[in-house]
């Protein structure tokens, strides 16, 4: 089990090498490059692209500022030296034994060209938004999605089967924005108008999220500051549940009328046991066994939903991150958003497996 | 009709007898199997009914059995609809954006929906919103479906390619899938469409194609993993058949009923993609209408409520997403040669 686990941690090492190459390559190849954010203002002049160019690095070669990037070359070098940290070692190793400091190897995912801000900072304040959103959409998804699923299996063919199967057509086939959109128009429009549109917190009451201001507001007033925070999260939350769990109502739905089919259900059954006793210690720990590989492959989409539903409801995530990044040309941060959401997806992927090693008794390694 | 008898003494495999062609008709292809009005005929012809079997190729017996699948036809005939909407509509109704419908009478609030415009009118310009979404058609369904025929197109020959060569190239080719498929593709198709997009549709659809591929490559090389090792392969082999013609007459005919299956859910996700990256502004030009446009214009407009504003781009995509996955189910119940109608 620990020689599998550890096997399948090392082959998503080239993956990870893998993606921050298919990164970089995309947005080098992009027309105009980091300058394009200055292509429609007529006051930049050539040289102030070049002097621009200069500073961020962007003057030397494709393949330095990809290692400069990735922390194995060390931009105060120059020629063979780019490989040497400061302290004469090879820049790729951790400083703490004298390698450098630059790069993503070390933490350091460069600096944002719209903020000026250090794009770990700007990334690490987006996170804690995006997780409370997305972790209580987990959540809530798994619930429901478990509890629709199954409950259709077990009466099959029932008015509330038949209600699940039709919302779990329409809801996969609904775009997550149009919803939140249509959610919007009846709940914060002018005819209910009794939940926020967007943001996190009511600005009159508190402090923009995440500065300090806020956390002493959040200190003085927990209990205010939790229910503000909970009623701005109902819609968006929503908005990005439904489409899973329509996905997913089914995909159990399917298993669990699998697992009721088994040889062992009958066994089961035949034995006299109570139906309460089949269904949940019987056919639901079989019937959960596929899902916790599906879970783990569906977290991209868990982000993706997040991107859009951060972007109608302005919630103050990575997808807003994301967004801006893309319509800012911010390359540094857009290669630390992109960077970062693939790791999530590649450890999600990893856990998938793992766990599905860990509950199915039947997988030996 | 496609299941009516065409002789009632035709034998099964009517086809020129030669090792290859029987290879073929053995898998997959029509097996002769009698209908209801053969059952009927049977009686009629008495004794003779031992040879009055229709043969009915793949095609055929696929639309016989896509035929009973009530909602896949109702899908089918949604999607009809919508395509002569999006060709001839345009034509009838063009969409000008040069033109403000009512320049005389100035009013912000766009108007609910009435006999004169069904789907209402915007705010602002006042336009009509059936008209916008009769425009959108066109151009929201010309990305979906040609990025699918392109991304499908991409990923069957690399597919192939890995599949059937094998080696160092197949090991480079699954690897590139495998880093593509673990970065969320909306993020990279929402990046590429904003870097080199510029708004323009044919750039659009070359992009979604370029992220589409991915899952049919997976897919087609592991179909000519399997179908490369079965009997009437390496039959067709033995008697010398070249490698192209294996490829295109043995190999990928029989791969086709996963193929399009598949390709009917890339429909569906592009078409989603396309509305939301319009709608993020990083898609269609904004000043032509497609259906994430219409959307993205009314989301200034909630505080005055305008809900049809929305509404109906979105109910269009549902429906078509909804059309596209019926027909999807029924493609995949029809060409599974292991159910019969």
């Amino acid at each position: 089990m620990g020689k599998y686990i550890v096997r399948r941690c090392i082959q998503a090492i080239p993956v990870l090498f893998g993606i921050t190459i298919v990164v970089y390559a995309i947005l080098l190849a992009a027309p105009g490059g980091p300058t394009a954010r200055f292509a429609n203002n007529p006051r930049v002049t050539e040289a102030d692209r070049e002097k621009f160019k200069k500073a961020w690095g962007l003057d030397q070669p494709v393949p330095v500022q990809y290692c400069r990037w990735m922390g194995v070359c060390n931009p105060d070098n120059e020629g063979l030296a780019v490989f040497i940290s400061d302290n004469g070692v090879p820049n790729f190793l951790p400083a703490a034994v004298g390698g450098g400091t630059n790069g993503i190897l070390h933490g350091d995912f460069g600096i944002s060209i719209s903020t000026g801000q250090a794009v770990s900072t700007m990334i690490a304040r987006a996170a804690l938004p995006t997780a409370i959103l997305a972790g209580t959409a987990l959540v809530l998804w798994l619930l429901f999605a478990i509890l629709i699923g199954s409950y259709s299996a077990i009466r099959r063919y029932s008015f509330f089967d038949q209600a699940s199967t039709v919302f779990a057509y329409v809801g996969y086939a609904m775009p997550t924005f149009w919803l939140g959109i249509m959610l919007i128009f009846i709940f914060s429009g002018p005819g209910l108008n009794i939940l926020p549109a967007g943001g996190m917190t009511e600005t009159r009451l508190s402090p923009p999220f995440g500065s300090d201001a806020y956390w002493t507001y959040f200190g003085g007033h927990p209990v205010q500051a939790i229910l503000d925070i909970g009623k701005h999260l109902i819609l968006p939350v929503i908005t990005l549940v439904v489409v899973n769990i329509a996905g997913d109502s089914r995909f159990i739905r399917a298993s669990m009328l699998e697992s009721l089919s088994q040889d062992y259900v009958r066994t089961a059954r035949a034995k006299g046991l109570r139906n309460r006793v089949v269904w949940f210690k019987h056919a639901f720990r079989n019937a959960m066994l596929p899902f916790v590989t599906n879970v783990g492959l569906e977290i991209p989409f868990l982000f993706a939903g997040a991107i859009v539903t951060e972007t109608i409801f302005s919630w103050p995530g990575m997808g807003r991150l994301t967004i801006d990044a893309t319509r800012d040309f911010d390359y540094p941060l857009l290669m630390g958003v992109l960077l970062i959401t693939a790791v999530i997806v590649v450890f999600a992927n990893l856990l998938a497996d793992i766990a599905y090693a860990v509950v199915d008794p039947r997988i030996k390694y | 009709m496609a299941h009516e008898a065409k002789s009632l003494s035709t034998p099964t495999g009517s086809a020129p007898i030669d090792v290859e062609a029987d290879a073929i008709q053995a898998i997959g292809m029509g097996i002769a199997q009698p209908d209801d009005a053969t059952a009927l005929r049977r009686e009629e012809a008495g004794a003779d009914y031992e040879v009055a079997l229709e043969s009915l190729n793949q095609w055929q017996l696929a639309w016989r059995k896509f035929r009973h699948h009530r909602l896949a036809l109702m899908g089918l005939g949604i999607l009809a609809s919508f395509f002569i909407i999006a060709l001839v509509g345009p034509i009838v109704w063009p969409f000008d954006f040069n033109t403000i419908p009512q320049p005389d009478v100035i009013v912000y609030q766009g108007r609910p929906p009435s006999l004169v415009h069904p789907f209402g009118e915007t705010g602002g310009l006042q336009r009509d919103v059936l008209n916008l979404v009769i425009n959108g058609a066109r151009t929201s369904l010309f990305i979906g479906f040609s990025s699918m025929a392109l991304g499908v197109l991409i990923g069957t020959i690399v597919g192939s390619l890995a599949g059937f060569i094998g080696g160092v190239l197949d090991n480079v080719l699954m690897r590139t899938v495998d880093v593509f498929l673990s970065i969320p593709l909306l993020f990279l198709i929402l990046v590429a469409s904003r870097f080199f997009g510029n708004g323009n549709v044919m750039l659009i659809v070359m992009i979604f194609a370029f992220f589409s591929w991915m899952g049919i490559a997976r897919l087609v090389r592991s179909l000519f993993l399997s179908i490369r090792e079965r009997e009437f392969v390496e039959a067709a082999r033995a008697v010398g058949v070249r490698d192209r013609r294996i490829i295109f007459r043995h190999i990928l005919p029989n791969a086709i009923s996963p193929i399009v299956v598949s390709a009917s859910l890339i429909v569906a996700a592009n078409i989603i993609s396309e509305a939301f990256v319009s709608f993020l502004g990083f898609g269609v030009n904004p000043i032509y209408p497609t259906w994430g446009n219409i959307l993205s214009n009314a989301l200034t407009f909630i505080p005055l409520g305008n809900w049809w504003w929305p509404f109906f781009p979105g109910l269009m995509i549902i429906l078509t997403v909804l059309a596209v996955n019926f027909v999807g189910d029924g493609l995949r119940d029809a060409l599974d040669p292991r159910t019969r109608a």
